[in-house]
């Protein structure tokens, strides 16, 4: 057996002390006017200290003399860890590092706050906490632990989403954020309960595998397969609220509205990633597994025999289907919407669909594509979403009509807001691009009926290009003048978004993250070798250890 | 496990589940949706207990059962804890905690 230190947990250690630190400072009092200097430094340094952790387990070249997993613990069987809730996979570690790049951009842009902003504290706090449990989630290898470290998520993502408390809009979100998280966390965790009622584990490596049965099991309403199914049927629907598919996908509009725009770039390139890590955590096994035994089944205790499951067919043509309609439904939708952050939002509905595919394909290839199209979406969706933040800070309504104009303005937001929608549209030279084009070419490898939803995704991406387009119409063709916003009865000066400082109004580390971005989308769409070959070796080694 | 039957247990944390959801769906005050939720966790809470149990006579399996029904209570406190705290501000900010009034978002 392997033994896990301690040490595993450094990165996720700083996350922890800085936001605990940040609350107490904050209760202290101390700096009460450069409070977001103060906390937002803080947080941005404990993000960037723990990215450079996870990049140093992941033996990242330059920093792998850091490492404070040990080699041999990474990819170890899961066999072998002996109902061990914490397994550390090069695949979990791609997705730390996911998750801490987009945390770090999102504490990055929010630096430019006005410096006494109330709740300073209270935002970067729960930033961390929220970071802090997508990264745990990252190194789960049991179901409880896995939607537990999801809930902390969630959990303190509600109050982000109405940290601001004296926005009525921003509140709403909250509140139907927070209806819609409880609903979803009670499913999935019911689910869970009827998984280990069958297995009588909850180990994510054995779950989904051959099923053990003695004469007392199953019990004599339902099969244990039909149980287990529909504990999987609950947990495809609880965690598909947080991945946003379509039919569960109405409040994310609404949230993504309402929420500061800041708020939302981590909802959208963020916590929603974790859901999708969930899902293939959850998923692929049973969909891997189907048919056959797994190669270290443990001990059968006397008296029980061992029933061969094939949940696979079933779950990928699920999955297919969820994916085909989630990207259909959002682009359609998307089409419609007059309100800029709504269309955005429909749109990240849409890629949801996309990375699906990933999913419904469960081939090597197709699911380094999904992880390459996750890691991609951070810079497109939730550098759009920080664009938004700028841009309504700068006194621009929230109408795609209200943009008239902003792209000659304001060039610097334009051109980069421009990059991002062309990098979503799929457009060449854009890691948008790159990442669809591995995941629709998996899928067409796959043979079959994944060739279908390739079509499928062509098609979309090709429907997609119409709102992109005309949002570049708005902001580049048509004349616009100063648009004053009207300020709502009731609202704060500004609305969810404040006014910010610095360069050109949009303050420093705010034009960082928008030229971190940008220079990635970039960078990543011209020579996306390195990346795509690390997250191909993620998955490979994932598949393997399953 | 003797005595009740297990598909007597598996019906009744259904049947909690479905009063959960339907209340999470009809309710429009903002403290009974608290409590239809509470009640659709429970469910997920007893059939850990119950199956806990029930596994208990196999050695090696089971033994989280019960660990978990306890992580799941403290975790139903607090997302009870965090809907106070959302329905407290709604409540200063608009004098209501009815969710049907919640329409500055259009659906």
């Amino acid at each position: 057996m392997t033994a896990l230190a301690w040490t595993v947990f450094v990165p996720e250690l700083f996350l922890l002390g800085a936001a605990l630190l940040i609350f107490l400072l904050d209760s202290l009092g101390i700096l009460r006017d450069r409070r977001v200097e103060l906390f937002g430094g803080l947080a941005t340094v404990a993000i960037v200290v723990a990215l450079v952790g996870v990049l140093a387990d992941l033996r990242f070249a330059p920093l792998a003399s850091l490492a404070t997993v040990p080699a041999g613990v990474v990819n170890a069987p899961w066999t072998l860890l002996g109902g061990s809730l914490v397994a550390v996979t090069s695949f979990g570690l791609v997705f730390q590092a996911i998750f801490l790049t987009s945390a770090l951009l999102v504490s990055l842009a929010s630096l430019s706050h006005p410096s006494d902003q109330k709740g300073a504290a209270i935002f970067f706090g729960l930033l961390l906490i929220a970071t802090l449990g997508m990264t745990l989630a990252a190194f789960s290898a049991d179901l409880i632990f896995l939607l537990l470290s999801i809930e902390i998520t969630g959990i303190s993502t509600y109050l982000l989403v109405g940290y601001t408390r004296r926005d009525p809009r921003g509140l709403e979100a909250a509140m139907k954020m927070y209806i819609i998280g409880a609903l979803s966390a009670a499913l999935s965790f019911f689910g869970a309960s009827l998984l280990f009622s069958v297995y009588g584990t909850t180990s994510l490596a054995t779950l989904g595998g051959p099923i053990l049965y003695n004469t007392h099991f199953p019990p004599p309403l339902l099969g244990a397969t039909s149980i287990a199914l529909l504990g999987y049927g609950f947990l495809v629907v609880g965690i598909g609220f947080k991945v946003t598919v379509v039919p569960f996908h109405a409040w994310a509009v609404d949230v993504y509205d309402g929420a500061p725009s800041d708020v939302s770039a981590f909802l959208a390139g963020g916590s929603k990633k974790v859901g999708l890590f969930g899902y293939f955590l959850v998923f692929l096994v049973p969909i891997l597994l189907s048919g056959r035994a797994p190669p270290g089944l443990p001990p059968i205790p006397v008296g029980f025999h061992v029933l061969i499951v094939h949940f696979g067919l079933p779950l990928q043509v699920v999955f297919g289907v969820m994916a085909v309609v989630t990207m259909t439904v959002g682009n359609v939708l998307a089409l419609q919407q007059t309100e800029m952050k709504r269309m955005l939002a429909y749109s990240s509905i849409s890629q949801a669909g996309y990375m699906l595919i990933g999913l419904a394909v469960a081939t090597s290839p197709a699911v380094a594509g999904a992880v390459l199209l996750i890691f991609a979406h951070i810079f497109m969706k939730a550098g759009a979403f920080i664009v938004v933040g700028a841009v309504a800070g700068l006194g621009v309504g929230s109408r795609i009509t209200d943009w008239k104009g902003v792209g000659l303005r304001f060039p610097f937001l334009g051109a980069s807001f421009a990059v991002m929608l062309l990098s979503l549209a799929g457009i060449p030279l854009t890691v948008g691009f790159v990442a669809k084009f591995v995941l629709f070419s998996a899928a067409v490898q796959a043979q079959g009926w994944f060739v279908w939803l390739a079509v499928a995704g062509l098609l979309n991406s090709a429907l997609s290009v119409f709102y992109y387009a005309r949002v570049l119409r708005v902001m580049y063709m048509e004349k616009g003048e100063a648009v004053v916003v009207p300020i709502p009865a009731g609202a704060v000066a500004g609305g969810s978004d404040p006014p910010l400082l610095g360069v050109g109004g949009i303050g420093y580390g705010r034009a960082a993250a928008i030229g971190v971005a940008v220079a990635i989308i970039f960078a990543f769409g011209v020579y996306p070798q390195p990346v795509l070959a690390s997250f191909q070796m993620a998955v490979n080694h994932l598949l393997q250890v399953l | 496990m003797t005595g009740l039957p297990l598909a007597g247990f598996l019906a009744l944390s259904a049947v909690l589940l479905g009063i959960g959801i339907f209340g999470i769906l009809t309710r429009r005050n903002f403290i009974l949706l608290l409590i239809a939720i509470e009640v659709a966790m429970n469910s997920a809470i007893l059939n850990f207990v119950v199956f806990g149990a029930y596994w208990g006579g196999v050695p090696g399996y089971g033994i989280e059962g019960q660990s978990v029904a306890v992580v799941l209570i403290g975790l139903a406190a607090t997302e009870v804890a965090v809907g106070l705290a959302i329905v407290l501000a709604l409540n200063r900010l608009r004098g209501s905690i009815n969710v049907a009034e919640a329409t500055v978002l259009k659906l």
